[in-house]
């Protein structure tokens, strides 16, 4: 599916918290959106699920407009998946079956068609099938996490949406959840994941694309690499800092007076691009 | 100086949370809290502050002891606590009254509160927000009007309880400098923190897992010698670029000092 925002406002009490944002969502990515604190990311990632019920502008799905009802507001998009902070704060069932269920019963899912999918969810999230009868409080901070973004992923979302989801996490617990997110979106061409995050760091490992927020304006939707690579100018003037492997890419370029190509900005592959150059300074 | 005796703590008889830990902070120390999520940090922040008391063993700051309530009046005095979410603490609704409400409750001297006041929020540089309500400032403003409000008691020693967690980078930039300059001017400071390049910032790191404290010592002996990856913790880039170009210059927080320094020193001529 792909998603389209038209000139879009959105207008609170005594400000404007998105202005004239105009933006294609294409599927089969994994999108990220930054920006400082009150940028306008939360109002635009709640926008597309249809949470703000009135905007000025346009909001197409596959060409056709949203649905709106009589009055006009905006109804809530059910196909889109999303995951508020600190999610495990809303799992209020005893049992971490009942709290998957719970979503797809409302959407009127057979308990067969429940079992099945909470079988096929359960490990792409790394969660095995005995925490099931275990009451939600009884997991690790990081098994809450997941088992609150598994009962999203309940409902096949085409596009997820994540607001900070590893805000919190201990480092491994935060790796492994955003592994186990892209696995998700990769396993499916379809499939779009919508992150927002400030650990630059995750978003340069993660990303295919990146978009830029400030003071509740759109200053960018860039590739990534590219956002990192040639965007450094628009980062500095938003205060944001280079993720740390692109910081020492910059580095090495400047000490040795050239420049090095590189496929991404993946750690890994800087790593892999400067070694060669540190063992040609005598190591 | 604050002691932790054989401290151990449970909300259920049998589920430990905190099991016989015993260590000393002395004053002007930074020490960093690190280990997986669930494995007692805010238990013992908590039990630092008093706000949770030990089952067992002791918890003394400059010989109060926690668990009486006339010592723990005193200790309220001169230790600090800043929470997670700046959202959780904010109670007022300005900027001003913020700061105040605190000292008001330790009964300040009036003469001495506009002086505080000034103080406090000039070292946070929150000077200018004096009249603004909670809204109109962003996370890490609030974040650093907690600060002050800490501040401005004039305490000894400040807990950081993920206090950066939620941050945009630049306003968690803005703390941890806050902090740092703090412990510079001889001021005690325990961040608990799942961010281990700030780690290499403290002079001191202890590990909490599973309720027992694993490790206590340096920073750099401790991501040299613990499996962090076993502790659901991991290596800062620093370390981990360090480890990758097989670094000899000392290793420090700074790498794009050591990338530096190696490199001019390692010329193949």
């Amino acid at each position: 599916m792909v998603y389209e925002l038209q000139n879009l406002s959105v207008n609170y009490d005594d400000h404007a918290a998105l202005r004239n944002i105009s933006c294609t969502i294409q599927e089969g990515k994994w999108i990220s959106v930054i920006g400082q604190t009150g940028a306008g990311k939360s109002t635009f990632v709640k926008v597309l699920k249809g949470l703000i019920p009135s905007f000025d502008g346009n909001y197409m799905i596959d060409d056709q407009p949203v649905i709106r009802d009589t009055k006009g507001r905006l109804k809530v998009i059910p196909e889109i998946g999303f995951v508020f902070q600190y999610p495990e704060h809303q799992l209020f069932e005893t049992s971490v079956y009942k709290e998957l269920a719970f979503g797809a019963k409302l959407q009127g899912y057979s308990n067969q068609q429940i079992t099945e999918a909470i079988d096929s969810i359960l490990p792409q999230v790394g969660l095995s099938e005995e925490i099931l009868s275990y009451a939600p409080f009884q997991l690790s901070g990081g098994q809450k996490r997941r088992v609150a973004v598994a009962s999203v992923m309940m409902m096949n979302p085409k596009l997820l949406i994540l607001d900070e989801p590893t805000a919190g996490l201990d480092p491994l617990s935060r790796a492994a959840l955003l592994q186990y997110l892209q696995q998700w979106q990769k396993q499916d061409k379809s499939r779009t994941i919508i992150f927002i995050s400030h650990q630059l760091d995750d978003v340069a490992e993660y990303s295919d694309e990146v978009m830029v927020f400030h003071k509740g304006q759109l200053k960018g939707h860039f590739n990534a690499c590219k956002l990192f690579l040639e965007k450094n100018e628009l980062l500095e003037e938003l205060e944001l800092s280079l993720p740390e492997p692109v910081q020492l890419l910059k580095l090495v370029e400047q000490l040795c007076g050239r420049k090095v190509e590189v496929d991404s900005c993946k750690e890994r592959e800087i790593f892999d691009k400067i070694m060669p150059i540190w063992h040609a300074r005598g190591f | 100086m604050l002691t932790f005796d054989h401290v151990h703590f449970y909300y259920k008889k049998g589920q430990p949370v905190v099991e016989d830990i015993s260590f000393t902070i002395t004053a002007g120390e930074y020490v960093a809290i690190v280990g997986a999520n669930g494995g007692g940090k805010s238990t013992i922040a908590k039990l630092m502050d008093g706000l949770l008391l030990p089952k067992e063993g002791s918890v003394k700051f400059n010989g109060l002891d926690t668990g009486i309530p006339a010592d723990l009046a005193k200790i309220h005095k001169q230790l600090g606590f800043v929470f997670q979410n700046p959202e959780d603490q904010f109670i007022t609704t300005t900027v001003m009254d913020e700061v105040l409400f605190g000292l008001e409750n330790i009964s300040v001297p009036r003469e001495e509160i506009s002086i505080r006041l000034h103080q406090a929020l000039q070292a946070v540089q929150m000077e200018d927000y004096l009249e603004a309500m909670p809204h109109q400032l962003s996370g890490g403003q609030k974040q650093r009007v907690a600060i002050a409000a800490i501040l401005a008691m004039h305490p000894q020693f400040i807990i950081f309880d993920e206090s950066t967690s939620m941050l945009d980078p630049q306003s968690r930039k803005q703390v941890l400098s806050i902090m740092r300059e703090l412990n510079q001017q001889g001021m005690t400071i325990v961040h608990i923190t799942h961010h281990m390049d700030e780690v290499l910032l403290a002079d001191r790191v202890m590990l909490l897992h599973q309720g027992r404290l694993i490790f206590d010592g340096e920073p750099y002996t401790f991501f040299e010698t613990v499996p962090v990856g076993d502790y659901q913790l991991e290596l800062p880039f620093a370390v981990r670029l360090y480890h990758q170009l097989h670094l000899t210059t000392p290793l420090t927080a700074n790498w794009k000092e050591m990338i530096t320094s190696q490199w001019s020193t390692n010329y193949k001529i």
